[in-house]
């Protein structure tokens, strides 16, 4: 499948801004079923400086600097992108979750993919004693990695209420976790929180998601909008699996990987700086469209 | 011995000296099964101890207490403090008046395990961050490394500029009950302790300075040296400016920041202070954007950087980890050093030495089991009760609440199961390790010593010839027995290190040989926040100066006619009510008598505008500027806002304590005049100073010579600006308008007149850098032309009052420009501010 993806970032601010420092995070990333065919950012105002590099994770991350005054930045991001995954069934035969844990630990590389980096508390996911207890009712001994991951993101996914005014970035997730509810970014910070609360290795994807369904199928929650899930690494035979948790499903072919790290502050598409307005108005509008 | 009483050997028996110390022998109790520094197994002095108690002792006991009380009285002085985590005010320093004293033969071989240990750090960490060949082969577990919160993605691959991670390094040490230097613990982040190390040997070398030479104790300065000449060496230019960067003054050891800054030579910066452009880092100075070179930082790794590294952080600076991609910053230590201090990896580095260094360590550390291992995990819940649970990668046991270890045997039955299964679950997260019963040092308490546990922290630097140790260190003594939980949170004392040789030493200081210095008469760069903060002290001292002259005259007609002062009417008294409300020294509903709202004014805390507050704001203020201010004048600050919040107990000590800080005052503005470089710096204090007297004299003018004033409030006028005097000699006659008009306001040959002020202002401002290039005149400087044209052709006779108050408010507006011209921090200016993130 390939999709033609548009993300436009907006701030407009209340008084003159002079100076601005961005970092972006908004190419998708190549691999794992999932190829990149083009991309480009448009920035307006024009930036006085534009310099990319790979990050940690492999992400491609521009550093942006604005030294023109402004009222309103811009940031125009279009890829064409081409997914062709294969998810395993729900209830799909896998090693037990006791074996994954003792295994991602014992892995002998500090690089983006070992399952190691991801077992620990990372700087918005906490090791949090309830969020642990809650994950574990999902993981009895011997369970199947699968079927317990597919049980935790069932559970969330029907206890947690979606409500995309309850919070906001910086909402702590304990907070997340006691009120139930929140939007994609808190429900797969949660999802990571418990797994890693037993040892398991957890990773955030930062992404996409078409915005309109297959025929006969209802629209997904978060399509308008950046989306977030949960990559489990399920030993050395599946890899790493991902896991939507706001929408209950298996990702496959419907969801577009922009970046992957331990929680949010790794990903972030796009964060910055600015010198000025202390207020600002932020804008996102995502169209993903399905073009072959 | 050189100073002080010592007193005759008797003819018959031994000296009284030897007597006492015989005495404290006899009283000094050893704890039992642990050794002590002191006093041998076989209950006689060590051979250092010995000489030192021998000359000790002979001092007579008044003289002993009087040499304390100098020491104390030093510290005083100094203003050494620290503020534990939570403190809202700093804490005085403790200092223990005993040092502790090593022998040179014991201090080679714990120099020789601290360097060793510092190289194979520096080893371990070009691996992590570089090849990762250590975790590749199996040296290394990766999670020992993963876990830690200071094991820093951005930076892995990242060779460190001046080509090494570690600068400096401590350990914190402690004699184990086999007699050896154990290490307790490592410290590459940003060590703290160096620079009361050094304030410790200021102190006490000086108040046992006999003692001291006698002893053969070498000096600290030449480490100082020999660090402060690698980190020059590290920049890649001849003449590098080197900066300290600080949290702030907020900082529990922000004193010790200011020391090591003055002390080095280096500039003292925030993060708000630093700004990067052209991939290069820059001090924002009141002369614009200047390069640094190298960032000896006290700020951890990941508040360093909002865009790279922990976003909500407003300590750091944006862009700068992007600069050590491009080569363009030394940061001492590199960013992500801290990821060696986590426990976990405590039992790995023997291994890690035989691999790297080829050689076995030469010091044990404490044992450690990491429960991230098996076996490691099963050992340490089979001998809970006998071991201490600490946190796996940072200080604190992960949900649990304390700071410190967390030891199962004190825990409830709950508690306990909680422990156990947290380690079950996530056994990574915690290590296990010994309880060691250190060794102890005597400390002087009621006329005798006393035994007390101590950790040791001994400092290495890199340097090109390898690592130099300072001979000396930072010695914390536990106030109980148990010395795992000493932090000086707990209230800990400190003592300075004495290594005693037997060889004499050489007097090297931090004072450069003349033939390596470039003769300067000007000093380095003045960051705009300091020349913010120098501007701000210098108006909120001078407003505390006008403020007491209110008081004053509002006072003075109870002292009686005898007494000075002008007899203040009703109306004048009204008058000077209202300027007092106006400034928020007072409440507004105020109908008590004069001399209640004169000690209100002058010492009421909740008045922003009180003498107290006003003298408050100015120690904050220059709580910021301590490298800047000499000790004297630090200590006039410190003497004034503790007189003032001494509760007054009658109407006149009301007006002895006004009278007393305006002393101090002009004492601290004599310490400014004749002690400062006339530098930047100094125009900044003095360009605050003269505008807010501007403004109060406007002001004053206003409200005691309006058009119809009688000769009464004339007489307050000349009394709150002190002319008293110079009007009587120029006129002999009762006061009157237009006079006393042209003294306040127009007389430019009077130092306290309007025109005087802005005179100064003009000078300075004109002294000062421009920072635009189009040779077009600034702001402030067309503001204080335009006064002071207007003061200069201003005829006192044709002078009206509402002429005053377009000066007054033309004068405020030449203050707040000097704000926003020089100072980006000012409450007018911008402050880089977060994007908002995505949903």
């Amino acid at each position: 499948m390939i999709y033609d993806v548009r993300h436009v970032t907006t701030y407009e601010y209340e008084s003159s801004v002079s100076f601005a420092r961005c970092t972006l995070r908004l190419e998708p990333k190549s691999g794992n079923g999932q190829e990149l065919i083009s991309h480009s950012v448009e920035i307006r105002p024009r930036p006085a400086e534009r310099n990319a590099r790979r990050d940690f994770f492999g992400t491609l991350t521009e550093s942006v600097v604005i030294e023109a005054a402004h009222r309103n930045l811009r940031i125009d991001s279009r890829s064409r992108v081409s997914v062709s995954r294969q998810s395993p069934a729900r209830d799909a035969q896998s090693p037990s979750w006791e074996n994954i844990r003792d295994i991602a630990f014992e892995a002998t590389s500090l690089g983006p993919s070992s399952p190691v980096g991801y077992v620990f508390a990372s700087p918005l996911v906490p090791v949090l004693r309830p969020v642990s207890a809650y994950a574990a009712e999902s993981f009895a001994p011997d369970t199947g990695i699968l079927a317990g991951a597919v049980d935790l993101m069932h559970r969330i996914r029907s206890e947690f209420r979606y409500d995309p005014k309850a919070t906001v970035i910086s909402t702590p997730l304990n907070e997340v976790f006691d009120k139930r509810h929140g939007v994609c970014q808190d429900f797969a910070h949660v999802m990571i929180a418990g797994l890693r609360g037993l040892g398991l290795p957890a990773a955030y994807v930062s992404g996409y998601l078409r915005t309109i369904p297959p025929p006969g199928q209802p629209r997904l929650q978060g399509a308008d909008a950046t989306h977030a899930w949960v990559s489990l690494w399920c030993g050395a035979e599946l890899g790493w699996v991902d896991f939507d948790p706001t929408n209950d499903l298996l990702v496959a072919n419907d969801h577009i990987v922009l970046a992957v790290g331990r929680d949010f502050s790794d990903v972030s598409p796009v964060d910055g700086i600015i010198v000025g307005s202390p207020k600002q108005k932020l804008g996102v509008a995502v169209d993903v469209l399905l073009v072959g | 011995m050189g100073e002080g009483a010592t007193e005759g050997t008797g003819e018959a028996g031994r000296a009284p000296g030897q007597r006492r110390v015989a005495q404290w022998v006899r009283d000094y109790s050893r704890l039992p099964g642990i050794p002590d520094e002191f006093l041998g197994p076989d209950g006689t002095p060590r051979a250092v101890w010995s000489s030192f108690f021998d000359a000790f002792g002979a001092l007579a006991p008044d003289e002993i207490e009087r040499r304390f009380a100098m020491a104390d009285r030093h510290l005083r002085e100094a203003g050494v403090t620290y503020r534990a985590p939570g403190d809202s005010a700093d804490r005085p320093w403790s200092l223990s008046h005993l040092p502790l004293l090593i022998d040179e033969a014991d201090w080679q071989q714990l120099s020789a395990g601290i360097k060793q240990r510092a190289e194979l750090l520096e080893l371990v960490l070009r691996d992590v961050y570089g090849g990762g060949r250590l975790v590749a082969e199996g040296a290394l577990p990766a999670a020992a490394i993963a876990g830690s919160p200071e094991y820093l993605r951005p930076v892995c691959g990242v060779p460190p500029p001046g080509g090494r991670y570690l600068s400096i390094y401590a350990a914190d040490v402690g004699r184990g009950p086999d007699g050896r230097w154990w290490v307790l613990g490592d410290r590459t982040q940003a060590p703290s302790g160096a620079g009361y190390a050094l304030e410790n040997r200021l102190v006490l070398s000086r108040a046992f300075s006999d003692l001291y030479k006698s002893m053969n104790v070498p000096r600290v300065a030449p480490f100082f040296e020999a660090f402060r000449d690698s980190l020059r060496a590290s920049a890649d230019r001849d003449e590098p400016r080197i900066g300290v960067l600080t949290p702030g003054s907020f900082s529990e050891t922000y004193f010790e920041h200011a020391t090591l800054a003055r002390y080095l030579g280096f500039l003292l910066v925030e993060g708000d202070d630093l700004a990067v452009s052209d991939n290069r880092v820059h001090i924002r100075t009141v002369a614009g954007l200047k390069r640094l070179d190298v960032l000896l930082r006290r700020v951890d790794s990941n508040s360093l950087d909002p865009l790279e590294l922990d976003a909500s952080s407003h300590l750091g600076v944006p862009g700068l980890i992007d600069v050590l991609r491009k080569d363009g910053v030394v940061v001492a230590n590199m960013p992500g050093s801290g990821v060696l201090e986590a426990r976990a990896l405590l039992g790995f580095l023997p291994a890690l030495s035989r691999r790297l260094l080829g050689e076995e360590l030469n010091m044990p550390h404490i044992a450690t089991w990491w429960c991230g291992q098996r076996a490691a995990r099963d050992e340490v819940l089979s001998r809970l009760d006998e071991v201490a649970i600490e946190g796996a990668y940072r200080r604190g046991v992960p949900g649990f609440d304390s700071t410190g270890p967390v030891l199962a045997s004190a825990l409830d039955a709950t508690g306990r199961r909680r422990l156990v299964d947290a380690i079950t679950a996530r056994g990574m997260d915690y290590v296990g390790q010994e309880v060691v019963r250190l060794s102890t040092m005597p400390v002087w308490e009621h006329g005798q010593i006393t035994p007390r546990p101590f950790v040791l922290r001994v400092f290495a630097a890199a340097t090109a010839d390898g690592w130099t140790i300072m001979p000396g260190g930072f010695c914390r003594i536990a106030e109980q027995a148990d010395a795992r939980a000493v932090s000086m949170g707990d209230g800990a004392r400190a003592a300075d290190v004495w290594v005693v040789s037997d060889k004499q030493v050489s007097t090297a200081t931090l004072l450069p040989a003349t033939d390596k210095v470039r003769i300067r008469r000007i000093a380095g760069v003045l960051p705009s926040r300091a020349a913010d903060n120098l501007f701000w002290l210098g108006r909120y001292l001078e407003r505390a100066e006008a403020t007491l002259r209110l008081v004053r005259a509002l006072g003075s007609p109870m002292r009686g006619p005898d007494k000075g002062g002008a007899p203040a009417s009703i109306q004048s008294t009204e008058r000077i009510q209202r300027l007092l409300v106006a400034w928020g020294a007072i409440s507004q509903s105020s109908r008590a008598a004069p001399a209640r709202i004169a000690a209100e004014a002058l010492q009421s805390a909740d008045r922003f505008g009180s003498a107290l507050s006003l003298v408050r704001a100015a120690q904050r203020t220059a709580t910021s500027l301590r490298e800047r201010l000499s000790p004297d004048a630090w200590q006039v600050i410190i003497e004034m806002a503790e007189r003032l919040a001494y509760e007054v107990e009658d109407d006149d000590s009301v007006i002895s304590a006004a009278e007393l800080t305006l002393q101090e005052l002009a004492s601290f503005a004599g310490l400014a005049q004749e002690n400062m470089n006339r530098a930047a710096g100094w125009r900044f204090l003095d360009m605050g100073r003269r505008a807010e007297r501007a403004i109060n004299t406007t002001r004053f003018a206003r409200q005691f010579a309006y058009d119809e004033a009688g000769d009464e409030e004339l007489d307050v006028l000349l009394t709150l600006i002190d002319c008293q005097i110079t009007y009587r000699s120029r006129y002999l006659l009762a006061p009157l308008l237009a006079p006393v008009r042209d003294l306040a306001v127009l007389d430019s040959y009077n130092p306290r007149s309007v025109a005087f002020q802005v005179t100064a202002l003009n000078e300075h401002i004109a002294a000062l850098p421009s920072l635009k290039e189009y040779g077009l005149i600034e702001r402030p400087q067309r503001l204080a032309v335009a006064v002071q044209a207007m003061l200069a052709t201003a005829e006192a006779e044709k002078l009206e009052v509402k002429t005053l108050f377009s000066l007054e408010q033309d004068l405020l507006k030449l203050a707040e420009a000097i704000g926003l011209h020089y100072f980006p921090h000012g409450p007018n200016a911008s402050r880089p501010e977060k994007l908002t993130g995505l949903a």
